[in-house]
């Protein structure tokens, strides 16, 4: 199991735990953070971005190039950060329980 | 003490069982669609062929022709059954995504973001689509791999003057493009089933692409681009002026399925004067090429190859003999035109 500590949107923080080996996409998708996550890992849609912590966003595997290009199709609509990263490339894991996310706007 | 008597050698007997009709994927090439004149500007059908179904399409402006696969990538939608063309593109009916000739995405109505990989990539797959000898003429690689040749001039067809004739062919044979170019360099079967006076000389270069096939000393000389293309010039003394004359016989064949072929051909003569002798010699070989010509006893394929094609099996190990023709090497080259594309491997 991994704990995921959340931002929401409007700023408030809420703590939710799910299953090693899923993407943090879905986990976020199913615990009704208003994130889409619409294209289901293809890296086309864009709308399961979040900003990772600092501390927590140095332990990820670094972005492939098609996340990179989803990230930058956005930019022009939202707030991209060094810190962004597509949700449904995270594969939870026990190691990374405890990692603090933040949900970015809506595309 | 009995001896063992011989044994019998089953293959022989029994491999027939197995045997397919064309045990072959459709091969690569530059395949003949159809005539330009048949697709208007703006134009959208839906057309068979290679083993599949393809939206084929002219945009607005007439000078684009555009062969796709029919499944929209966003959600399966069939462009071919509602869809429009737009400008230089065609539109799905389902939300409207619209895409080139080269199946490039060029609008999503809705999306605030185009998907990345549209602007690095096709994600439709078109066949590169060319417009040549007044046909429509698009590349078949089971892979999507650019073409490997570009299509040759053939004064016969693109030289606006100096050449004539109308006549067009079109048959449909139950076999594969390989089983029926085999006939080429089967020289024996020109005396057996075309009687023919005997079984002619044959030679086959091979280069590349091409196969140049030169039957009786030059009487046949066929010039063969991939699987698509063949341009057989026939060339025969006409007893009456003693000159020799060259009748044009181009043919280029369809895989619509991996074992079914359209094959098409146009007949083209040099333009001689109305009256002529020259001119009557001409259509008298044209008419002998696509069938029996009057007085004539041998025969053309049209009357009596296609008995054999569309009831063959096609023989892996052919038990041949003296004086049949180059056919071993004609297979080696041919295969270079087979790609395995196992989509499991993708």
């Amino acid at each position: 199991m991994a704990e995921i500590r959340v931002t929401e949107r409007n700023g408030e923080a809420r703590t939710i735990s799910a299953d090693s080996g899923r993407p943090l996409m879905e986990a976020l998708r199913d615990a009704n953070f208003n994130l889409q996550g619409t294209c289901g890992g293809a890296m086309s849609c864009g709308t399961c971005h979040v900003y990772i912590k600092q501390d927590w966003n140095d332990k990820l595997p670094a972005k492939s190039e098609d996340e990179q290009m989803m990230l930058e199709a956005i930019a022009d609509l939202v707030e991209v950060r060094p810190t962004s990263r597509l949700s449904c490339q995270i594969e939870l894991s026990d190691a990374l329980s405890g990692i603090e996310v933040e949900i970015a706007p809506e595309v | 003490m009995t001896s063992n008597p011989t044994p019998i050698n089953l293959k022989m007997l029994l491999e027939s069982q197995t045997l397919k009709r064309a045990p072959f994927p459709v091969p690569v090439g530059w395949y003949f669609i159809d005539y330009s004149e048949n697709l208007k500007a703006g134009e959208l059908r839906n057309i068979s062929v290679f083993d599949q179904e393809w939206v084929l399409f002219r945009s607005e402006s007439g000078d684009k022709v555009g062969v796709t696969d029919p499944y929209c990538p966003h959600l399966g939608a069939h462009i071919g059954h509602g869809g429009k063309v737009c400008g230089d593109n065609v539109r799905c009916p389902f939300h409207h995504w619209e895409y080139d000739t080269d199946g490039m995405c060029k609008a999503i109505p809705y999306a605030k973001v185009m998907p990345p990989i549209t602007k690095k990539q096709a994600i439709l797959r078109t066949l590169p689509t060319v417009e040549k000898y007044g046909m429509i003429w698009s590349w078949f690689h089971p892979l999507c791999e650019a073409p490997h040749w570009e299509m040759p001039y053939i004064p016969e067809i693109e030289d606006a003057t100096g050449y004539t004739g109308s006549r067009r062919g079109s048959w449909t044979a139950n076999t594969c493009i390989q089983e029926i170019a085999e006939n080429g360099v089967d020289v024996a079967h020109l005396k057996f089933l075309h009687n023919a006076p005997g079984i002619p000389p044959v030679s086959a270069a091979y280069d590349g692409n091409q196969m140049r096939l030169d039957i009786g000393n030059g009487y046949i000389v066929g010039d063969m681009f991939g699987p698509g293309l063949n341009v057989m010039r026939f060339n025969q003394k006409d007893p009456v002026t003693e000159k020799v004359i060259t009748a044009t016989m181009i043919s280029y064949s369809v895989p619509v399925t991996h074992d079914t072929t359209q094959m098409n051909m146009s007949f083209r003569h040099v333009d001689y004067a109305e009256g002529s002798p020259e001119l009557a010699f001409t259509k008298k070989q044209i008419d002998h090429m696509i069938g029996a010509a009057e007085g004539e006893e041998s025969a053309g394929f049209e009357s009596v190859d296609f008995i054999v094609w569309n009831n063959k099996r096609y023989r892996p190990n052919p038990l041949l003999c003296d004086g049949d023709g180059p056919i071993f090497p004609f297979r080696n080259w041919f295969k270079r035109f087979y790609v395995d594309a196992d989509l499991s491997k993708i």
